[in-house]
């Protein structure tokens, strides 16, 4: 009689224990709640493995379990596990991106010579609104918005999340604002375009005090664009004592030293690999 | 006398002080060169910039540096870890689950076989790449020491790696398939 019982009651809970699976949905979308059906009864602890996340609950066997959005925000692979007295069960899904939303955007260099071809390079990345790489081809438009002007657009599609655009810079200097766009996002990056080299560098010098002082014309180059400031300007003096060189950098448009001069002395000067013109003068008391 | 015996110390003291960086070197070597995985970059569908034979070595060894310290972090739960070679979005994440798993008592083994990684995109300013890593795995996840789950994998991943100051680093990482082995 007391063995009947037992093996009833044996089979009674490997029946119920025989049971517990989880059944996820195959596929979310990033950010929405999931609903996942297990079997079985008794109490059971609930895993979520993903990319982000490893949570544990307790959980009832045989009864839905509910996952909220903000747990499934990561797309990529998860697993679902549920363990009961009979040991663990595990399904597989995938959380997939939402719609685009959000763009990454580099924009390289920040400053580029005028006149320069396919030197800009712009690339664009493709988000959820959970900073998911969106992998589905998406178009994003490209701008070019110049300062004053008409704005250029262009459609690229992404590939693998990627969307990029090579550009030349204007002829003219000064900022350019380029922009690239996707859903509700727009995301913009400005590059200042220079003039690329000095063109008809020239000094001119004037006594004062003791010393000359040798400045250049505003420097621009063979476009007229002014050479921006900080640009390095080289002003060489050979005399009796022997070679001296001074680098100024561009300011307000021009570059100027005060240099003393003993006797007859040459001055020079150059910027990059422009040379300009070349001063005789006589120093001394 | 008094000079002697400072010179003295500080010649002890930096003795002491090139012992301990020598081991720690010879330990941190030891560490990058135990169970690195191993990476296979293949680069024949690469644009729109082409890759230079020092970024052609530096990538796959960095990513498998990379894959070595999460998989550590994983197992150890010390996101620390995760500091060398993950930055932006991917740190994050892996962050979130290092953490997650300590709340839950939990830690993630790999037995890692291998990535094959094609690179996919390297941008004309150098300053991204993107790649698509086949990586086979074993996967454990555990309670203390109770498997809760196990699975040989092959997992398909979506990188993007930036160069850092003397690294590449991995900024985002997105698995986009997996299947059962």
């Amino acid at each position: 009689m007391r063995l009947g019982l037992t093996i009833v009651a044996f089979a009674v809970c490997t029946l119920a224990a025989a049971g517990s699976e989880i059944h996820p949905p195959a596929e979310v979308t990033a950010g929405t709640a999931a609903t996942m059906h297990t079997s079985g009864s008794g109490e059971a602890t609930f895993y979520l493995l993903g990319p982000a996340t490893a949570s544990k609950r307790a959980v009832q066997a045989g009864a839905d379990i509910s996952v909220e959005g903000e747990e499934l925000d990561h797309a990529g692979r998860y697993t679902a596990v549920i363990c009961a007295s009979d040991g663990c069960a595990s399904a597989n899904f995938t959380v997939n991106p939402a719609a685009p939303n959000r763009l990454s955007f580099l924009v390289h260099p920040s400053r580029v010579p005028i006149d320069s071809a396919n030197r800009i390079s712009a690339v664009a990345f493709v988000h959820d609104n959970f900073q998911n790489l969106v992998l589905k081809p998406e178009p994003v438009t490209f701008s070019i918005l110049p300062k004053d002007g008409k704005p250029i657009s262009a459609a690229r599609n992404s590939e693998n999340g990627v969307a990029w655009v090579r550009l030349s810079s204007a002829k003219k200097e000064g900022p350019t604002r380029l922009g690239a766009s996707i859903g509700h996002a727009n995301e913009v990056r400005v590059v200042q375009q220079v003039a690329a080299d000095a063109c008809n560098l020239r000094i001119k010098a004037s006594r004062s005090k003791n010393d000359f002082l040798v400045e250049t014309d505003p420097i621009r180059d063979c476009s007229g664009n002014s050479v921006p400031d900080g640009t390095v300007v080289s002003f060489t003096k050979i005399d009796d004592a022997g070679k001296t060189t001074v680098d100024v950098p561009i300011k307000r448009g021009v570059a100027k030293v005060e240099m003393p001069v003993e006797g007859r002395a040459r001055i020079t000067v150059a910027s990059g690999v422009v040379t300009g013109n070349e001063l005789e003068v006589a120093g001394g008391k | 006398m008094k000079i002697a015996t400072t010179v003295g110390r500080v010649l002890l003291a930096s003795l002491i002080i090139a012992f301990a960086c020598g081991g720690l070197a010879c330990h941190f070597h030891a560490f990058a060169d135990e169970a690195m995985p191993r990476v296979e970059l293949s680069t024949d569908n690469l644009g729109p910039r082409e890759i230079e034979d020092l970024t052609s070595k530096s990538v796959p060894r960095d990513y498998a540096l990379a894959w070595q310290t999460m998989e550590q972090a994983m197992d150890e739960n010390r996101p620390g870890l995760l500091e060398g070679y993950w930055v932006g979005l991917a740190k994050q994440s892996l962050t979130q689950r290092v953490n997650s798993q300590i709340k839950s008592g939990l830690h993630t083994r790999y037995e890692d076989r291998g990535h094959k990684v094609e690179a996919i995109f390297y941008s004309p300013a150098g300053d991204v790449m993107q790649l698509r890593d086949r990586a086979q795995l074993d996967i454990q996840v555990l309670e203390g020491s109770k498997v809760i789950y196990e699975e040989p994998v092959t997992l398909e991943y979506m990188v993007l790696m930036t160069p850092g100051a003397d690294r590449w680093l991995v900024r985002e990482i997105q698995s986009t398939s997996g299947e059962k082995r």
